[in-house]
């Protein structure tokens, strides 16, 4: 289990340019859970992350894996990159290789393990983003925007990490690209039983996927806890300026206009059991 | 990490050296080259010393900054003298062991030498970089260049060319932090290992970086295009570089610097 205690990083210590990138942050993101992050641009999601597998180190505080200080030394730091697996924004730049194949299997070769195992790891990965075997023979520059995003997502998750961490998925693709790698990635961790961390700004996306929610407003928590307790404060979360899902933002109107509605749900199917023997009455 | 390494030494302010034409200040920077390569006398160099002294204090830049800009050529500083201490002979032997002779002409000559290269790279540092932004630095490029243009030199080209060049140097090295980054988290190994392993580690990061960047060029270019970008001609300038009285008096001032280390180099010859 990954846990922050009172986190704080600033950019640019020491220097005139040093700004608050997260201030006293405490969260605990569950194993096996799957944790949505909200907040706006600048609101320290990124920051967050990267301090995740230790590629930041907090300015004060602690990250603990398992009990563990993270940052302890070097070592701890690489191992902690190995079992928190982070896929950047726009994952698709780091691609390298000649082929698909082998820049998935970039990642399991710096773990220092055995060819066969490597070629093992990169099938499964290929087969939880829908990767074809075809696909594994080309170069990632051929690929269209989606395939070189799962690639790029099948580059990490070919680590098997125990925390897979994901920085705005599903950025820049259409519906149908968003709902193929969001939908093969919680295929992925229900056969895995891995924890996930997903970042977002789309309210609807967290909304649908997630089991914890962490909502991030200039570098400190606003509110976390299940989709129906973060979106029963949505007084909370509009007032930083977060949307609510459309469904919740719907719902909520109707309560506010007197109707006897339950705000804080959040998916089509939970309103519309919700509205329909109202409307029938 | 990457983001620390400081670019672009412009430091802003509002002092008469910042305000002059950058035109004038490349010409006047020429002008104190010669006047420093003219000097002679041991006083012509302190009367540029001076100059150089009260130029810093009007752009209100810092010592230390001055300082940093001498840092990196401290070898070639310390390499001169040493050469000037150690083979300029002379009459006026100060102490000899075995074949080593050191002369007091050797120690005039490292000490001038020394103060011409601090005076020559102090001085474009203050009256150019530190003072002038890079954008209108290459805009006066382009306009001393423009008579090129008659040869066929395509002056506004490289002038645009060296602009692009400058305004994504910030881009591409935030690009390549992340980069690293993501490298990184597949547990890439920057730091350990010997000098072929680590030399190797750096490709996942160039090709990525090089692949960006040759995205990047195409999607300005035809961002360019579609604003009907065409080259330099019939371009007109949104800031207009126009000349005042005192960069005249500027210019001017200059001439008459390296006119009286003329007149120290003959009547004050020391």
């Amino acid at each position: 289990m990954l846990e922050f205690k009172n986190v704080t990083y600033i950019y640019g210590e020491g220097t005139p340019f040093q700004k608050k990138g997260l201030d006293d942050v405490s969260v605990k993101i569950e194993k096996g859970k799957v944790t949505g992050i909200i907040g706006h641009s600048g609101s320290g999601k990124s920051t967050l992350v990267q301090l995740m597998n230790a590629l930041y180190k907090p300015s004060s505080g602690t990250v603990l894996l398992d009990g563990e200080d993270i940052n302890k030394d070097a070592k701890t730091a690489r191992d902690a990159r190995f079992r928190v697996g982070l896929v950047f924004q726009y994952p698709e730049y780091q691609l390298f290789e000649e082929t698909v194949g082998a820049d998935i299997a970039f990642g399991p070769r710096n773990m220092g393990l055995s060819e066969a195992e490597i070629k093992d790891r990169v099938m499964n990965a290929a087969r939880f983003t829908g990767l074809s075997d075809e696909i594994l023979q080309r170069s990632p520059f051929e690929l269209s925007g989606g395939q070189k995003r799962r690639c790029a997502i099948a580059g990490v998750i070919a680590m098997d990490p125990e925390v897979l961490v994901l920085d705005e998925p599903a950025a820049g693709l259409d519906p149908r690209g968003r709902s193929e790698i969001l939908g093969g990635l919680m295929e992925y961790r229900k056969r895995r039983g891995n924890s996930l961390v997903i970042v977002s700004h789309s309210m609807e996306d967290i909304a649908e996927y997630s089991d914890n929610i962490i909502a991030l407003s200039a570098g400190k928590i606003l509110c976390s806890g299940t989709p129906h307790e973060v979106f029963s404060k949505f007084d909370i979360l509009e007032e930083s300026g977060l949307s609510l899902p459309e469904v919740t933002d719907v719902l909520h109107r109707l309560s506010r206009s007197g109707k006897s509605v339950n705000p804080s749900l959040y998916t089509v199917d939970e309103a519309f059991s919700e509205l329909l023997p109202k409307v029938k009455k | 990490m990457l983001k620390d390494v400081t670019l672009g030494q412009f430091f802003p302010g509002n002092s008469i050296l910042h305000r002059l034409d950058p035109r004038i200040k490349i010409i006047a920077v020429i002008l104190f080259i010669i006047a420093v390569f003219t000097a002679k006398s041991a006083v012509s160099y302190g009367f540029l010393v001076l100059l150089l002294v009260g130029m810093v204090a009007i752009s209100k830049i810092s010592i230390r900054t001055v300082a940093k800009s001498i840092k990196p050529l401290l070898i070639i500083i310390i390499f001169t003298a040493v050469t000037n201490i150690f083979w300029t002979k002379g009459e006026n032997l100060l102490w000899k062991w075995k074949s080593i002779e050191v002369y007091a002409e050797g120690l005039r000559a490292a000490a001038l030498m020394v103060t011409r290269l601090i005076t020559l790279i102090t001085g474009t540092f203050v009256l150019l970089t530190y003072t002038t932004s890079p954008m209108a630095l290459t805009d006066a490029i382009e306009r001393l260049t423009s008579p090129l243009k008659k040869l066929g030199v395509p002056t506004h080209e490289f002038a645009m060319m060296m602009t692009i060049a400058l305004r994504f140097i910030p881009t591409l090295i935030e690009e390549t932090d992340k980069i690293i980054s993501a490298q990184k988290s597949r547990g890439a190994d920057f730091e350990t290992g010997s000098l072929l392993k680590r030399a190797k580690a750096i490709v996942p990061i160039l090709i990525p970086l090089f692949i960006s960047a040759f995205r990047r060029a195409d999607e300005l270019a035809s961002a360019m295009e579609c604003r009907l970008y065409h080259g330099g001609e019939g371009r007109t300038k949104m800031k207009i570089l126009k000349l005042h009285a005192y960069d005249f008096a500027a210019l001017l001032f200059f001439v008459a610097v390296i006119a009286v280390t003329l007149l120290i180099n003959k009547f004050l010859y020391i």
